[in-house]
């Protein structure tokens, strides 16, 4: 996937014009903003709880090899085999090898932006794994062929009219679009049987802890306690930087996801993967059920290159979507303009950061730098600042285009004389005379689709001239 | 291998003498716990229920079968379930008791009514439980079945997430006693993924039912 | 604010496009008794090419606003946006140069946006107490200025001042979409953001739809259609009309 002006715009502009598109963004991101605040407004120090965790993402970040390294030691240590992945293809071949070691046919996944960034999907089915997404908005996409459009609401561009036909098209049965909870019963029924037949789970993990080598996933639909106890063998993806080295740190980390996500206090299933089933429990006895293998994949893809970075302080996302839900960019173009996975504000930083800002260079600009996603963040992110060394950095790498910077060349050598400027916009004050209709400037189509903005024309006399000439 | 070390070498050359914050307290106090508990649990639409005690709770659970009309239960074999005798307190029903029962526990669950267990704590603040895995405690057994009862005393309630780590630091939570799952339950199971609309009961129990007593 | 000589720091916008802001923003400052100077040499503090990532080229316009705005005690300009440059990128685009970084510091101290100036001021001078109308309108935060300079309640409180009634909007802080060359680059977005900003405008009881940014006022106007039923103005000639009750006029 690629991301330049062009297919932003040309993305954007289909979303736009989708108007039950437009609404279910409205609608989505305005009741996930709406609900975060009142989450957090209800815990009055909100405030000092994101300092502190943002402290503690900021200390992580700078010992991330140690917790890492205390996370593959007490993996290890309760049966949990640990691999590191230093890109995507790495992690896809650890994943389909497991899988193929054990004759896995079908492998059930829950909700993973990691898997999504890697591709896990086509990797599998090439392998002749057939994976099976169960979030539910996941499953949709899946069955639509589909990338996910937001964070954590992954089908929130899709009617229920469209997901009815896509029942119809996967059970063989009629299906009302009216009726949301039989669509959700007959997604149960169908994806239970795929659950119990899967030989292999794959979820991601919303964090690490170090000092107990666990997983831990959260998920509201409880697809994720099913990916990680039905089949026999559980693989976690997760990135390096998801790490808390402590629970009292994930303590933090816990209260802030589900609110800053959701507005819920707490999502409803927290589940945490210590190792496979217990052989013998605490009382000798083994475990009734559970996977007998659990396997950790830490994930790298063009992280670690970040620390000690001057973008280090985008690994201490959560991955929440808070972001998103009040990026007015967001909320007019959708997810799919970005031609990413992760879209918003956090993906306008961190696709070009992992796969390559010649691949997306649009998305630093992506923004008009209002600043609101920093105002949510649980952990403060300076996104905008972000958007800028990243634009900073299409210039002195020479991706930005030619033309833009003989422009911004001259202008700003005409700015430095006050004279050259003046006269420079006297010539303009002439010029633009056949321009104007109704003492507006119409600008070319490319930079005015349907001439809906006209620019004002320049003033007939510059506060300069106003002032020299006394009239101030 | 090779992997590993790169990745390892490359975050350590930039380490940095940075120290983790220190714990952060909690700052909730409640009146009463078992109340809140009740308050934040009904938000998220579980179903809390308080009895005066472990045998009023019984009672409570015996109405509850007898209104759902549950036929086959599975339930966990831990204090206080184990000790309640259920499959001779109500013999009509077809029980499944984990550790003790024989035949396929899996295959019981997947049609099982109910899922019966306790949990090691609950939090007052988010109206959550958190249950572990273990011998005697299945973990298909409260998640297969349409609806998942919890027995426990207000005495395992704890304030919030930072009393709970702060508590059981040296017990549950530390290394070689936490078990292969522990789970924070807050509610049935939910979606909003079709068109933002809530639809409760996808993937876990659609009920979520609390039976809380005073000991 | 004890600053007798103050130095107008008009934006390259509003002096080539929107002048009579500037001419508003003379005649509050001269009714609260400055005396205002209008540095001749001034042009643009370099934000458009600062956000677009060309530092180098934003660079000398910031060293040169710098040595044009030095001498003087105290620095009012019509606009958050160009503030917030000066207050806050100026000491980072600068922070490798000692000189220039403290140079940058020292500015960043007398600069203020207009709002935050006149509320600093003891003194009503500026507002002539006999102001009174009557009209409600709407106030839009620009971006910068709110989340950058953290000025909310001050246009307001001048607005209130003067005797105007305050009817929010939804989301009084959701961008404009103006965003500088944000809008050119991705006009398509920028305009679904404007439409929506006006949407809300529109949706409040309010006649009038007031900003403090020359950025926002001339986004907003270019989607305004001439039959709309909102007007869109500058916080200083919303001002400037309120205390004389008269409609604008350059005389
Ligand atoms: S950048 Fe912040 S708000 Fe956005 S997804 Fe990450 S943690 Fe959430």
């Amino acid at each position: 996937m690629t991301t330049t002006t062009a297919q932003f715009r040309e993305r954007a502009t289909i979303a736009l014009e989708d108007v039950r598109l437009q609404q279910a963004l409205d609608g989505a991101t305005g009741r996930f903003a709406t609900a975060r605040q009142a989450a957090l407004a209800a815990i009055p120090w909100a405030d000092e709880l994101r300092d502190h965790f943002k402290a503690i993402r900021a200390a992580t970040l700078a010992n991330l090899a140690e917790h890492l390294q205390t996370f593959e030691r007490q993996a290890t240590a309760v049966g949990t085999h640990v691999h590191w992945a230093q890109d995507g293809a790495e992690a896809c071949a650890i994943v389909t090898e497991i899988a193929q070691r054990h004759g896995v046919t079908l492998a059930t996944k829950s909700k993973s932006m990691a898997t999504e960034e890697i591709h896990l999907n086509a990797a599998l089915a090439k392998a002749g794994v057939r994976p099976v997404e169960t979030d539910l908005g996941e499953w949709i996409i899946q069955l639509a062929e589909e990338p996910p459009s937001h964070i954590i609401a992954p089908a929130i561009h899709k009617t229920k009219e469209q997901v009815a036909e896509l029942f119809e098209r996967e059970s063989g049965r009629p299906q009302s679009a009216a009726d949301i909870p039989a669509l959700t019963a007959e997604a149960r029924r169908m994806l239970r049987e795929q659950f119990l037949a899967a030989g292999m789970g794959i979820s991601g993990g919303n964090l690490a802890v170090a000092e107990t080598g666990s997983v831990v996933l959260v998920t509201n639909e409880g697809n994720g306690r099913m990916v990680t106890t039905a089949p026999r063998v559980h693989v976690a993806i997760i990135g390096i930087e998801k790490i808390a080295p402590t629970w009292d740190d994930a303590a933090v980390w816990l209260s802030l996801l589900a609110r800053s996500a959701t507005g819920q206090p707490m999502s409803i299933y927290t589940t945490v993967i210590t190792g496979p089933k217990r052989t013998a429990a605490l009382d000798g006895l083994p475990d009734p059920d559970g996977p007998e293998e659990v396997h950790v994949v830490l994930l790298d893809n063009g992280r670690s290159p970040l620390v000690g970075s001057k973008y280090e302080e985008v690994l201490q996302c959560i991955r929440c979507g808070a972001c998103l839900n009040v990026c007015p960019v967001y909320r007019e173009a959708g997810g799919h303009a970005y031609g990413s996975p992760y879209s918003g504000p956090i993906g306008a930083v961190i696709s070009p950061l992992l796969f390559g800002l010649d691949k997306y260079p649009a998305l630093p600009h992506a923004s008009s730098l209002c600043g609101a996603c920093q105002d949510v963040c649980p952990a403060r992110i300076d996104l905008p600042r972000m958007l800028l060394e990243l634009r900073a950095d299409l210039v002195t790498q020479g991706i930005a285009h030619g033309s833009e910077a003989v422009l911004e060349g001259s202008v700003s050598l005409a700015m430095r004389s006050e004279r050259v400027w003046a006269l420079l916009m006297g010539m303009g004050r002439v010029g633009q005379r056949p321009l104007l209709k109704n003492g507006k400037l119409a600008l070319p189509e490319r930079f005015n689709p349907g001439g809906e903005r006209p620019l004002p024309a320049l003033a007939k006399k510059s506060f300069h001239d106003l002032w020299r000439d006394g009239e101030v | 291998m090779r992997t590993r070390t790169t990745i390892l070498t490359r975050l350590q050359s930039n380490n940095r003498a940075l120290a983790q914050p220190t714990t952060w307290q909690s700052r909730q106090g409640f009146n009463d716990l078992a109340e809140q508990f009740v308050t934040a649990l009904t938000a998220v639409h579980g179903e809390p229920h308080l009895a005066p005690n472990l045998e009023g709770a019984t009672a409570q659970l015996g109405a509850i079968l007898a209104e759902l009309g549950a036929q086959r239960v599975v339930a966990n074999n831990e204090a206080p379930i184990a000790d309640l005798n259920l499959p001779t307190r109500w013999p009509h029903l077809q029980w499944h008791i984990v550790g003790e029962t024989a035949g396929d526990l899996r295959e019981f669950c997947t049609y099982a009514d109910v899922g019966l267990s306790s949990g090691i704590a609950a939090i007052a603040e988010t109206g959550s439980v958190v249950i572990h895995s273990g011998s005697a405690q299945s973990r298909v057994a409260t998640l297969f079945p349409p609806v998942h009862i919890v027995l426990l005393p207000t005495s395992r309630l704890t304030t919030d997430l930072f009393t709970f780590t702060a508590t059981h630091k040296n017990t549950h939570l530390a290394n070689g006693t936490l078990p292969a799952a522990m789970t924070f339950i807050s509610g049935p199971s939910k979606t909003a993924d079709i068109e933002q609309t809530m639809a409760i009961g996808v993937h876990g129990p659609k009920r979520f039912i609390v039976i809380l007593y005073r000991e | 604010m004890t600053a007798n000589r103050i130095a107008l720091f008009v934006t390259c916008m509003v002096d080539q496009i929107m002048p009579e802001i500037g001419v508003a923003t003379t005649r509050l400052l001269r009714r609260a008794g400055f005396t205002v100077e209008f540095p001749m040499a001034q042009t643009c503090c370099g934000q458009p090419f600062f956000n677009s990532g060309f530092r180098a080229q934003a660079l000398p316009l910031a060293q040169r606003t710098i040595e044009i705005l030095e001498p003087y005690e105290a620095i009012v300009i019509p606009g958050g946006s160009c503030t917030g440059m000066i207050r806050v990128e100026y000491p980072h685009l600068l922070q490798d140069n000692p000189r220039w970084y403290y140079a940058a510091r020292r500015l960043a101290a007398k600069t203020f946006e207009l709002s935050e100036f006149l509320c600093k001021l003891e003194s009503d001078d500026w507002r002539q107490s006999t102001a009174n109308c009557q009209e409600t309108v709407t106030y839009h935060d620009s971006c910068h200025m709110n989340r950058i300079l953290g000025l909310h309640d001050e246009p307001r409180r001048l607005l209130q001042a003067v005797g105007y009634t305050i009817a929010e909007m939804e989301e009084a802080d959701r961008c404009c979409g103006f965003g500088g060359v944000f809008s050119i680059r991705l006009p398509e977005v920028s305009n679904a953001m404007t439409a929506e900003k006006l949407r809300q405008g529109r949706a409040t009881s309010a006649t009038t739809l007031i900003t403090a940014d020359p950025g926002c006022l001339m986004q907003m106007r270019g989607m305004r259609r001439n039959d709309d039923t909102i007007q869109i103005k500058h916080l200083a000639v919303a001002l400037e009309e309120a205390i004389t009750g008269k409609p604008w006029s350059m005389e």
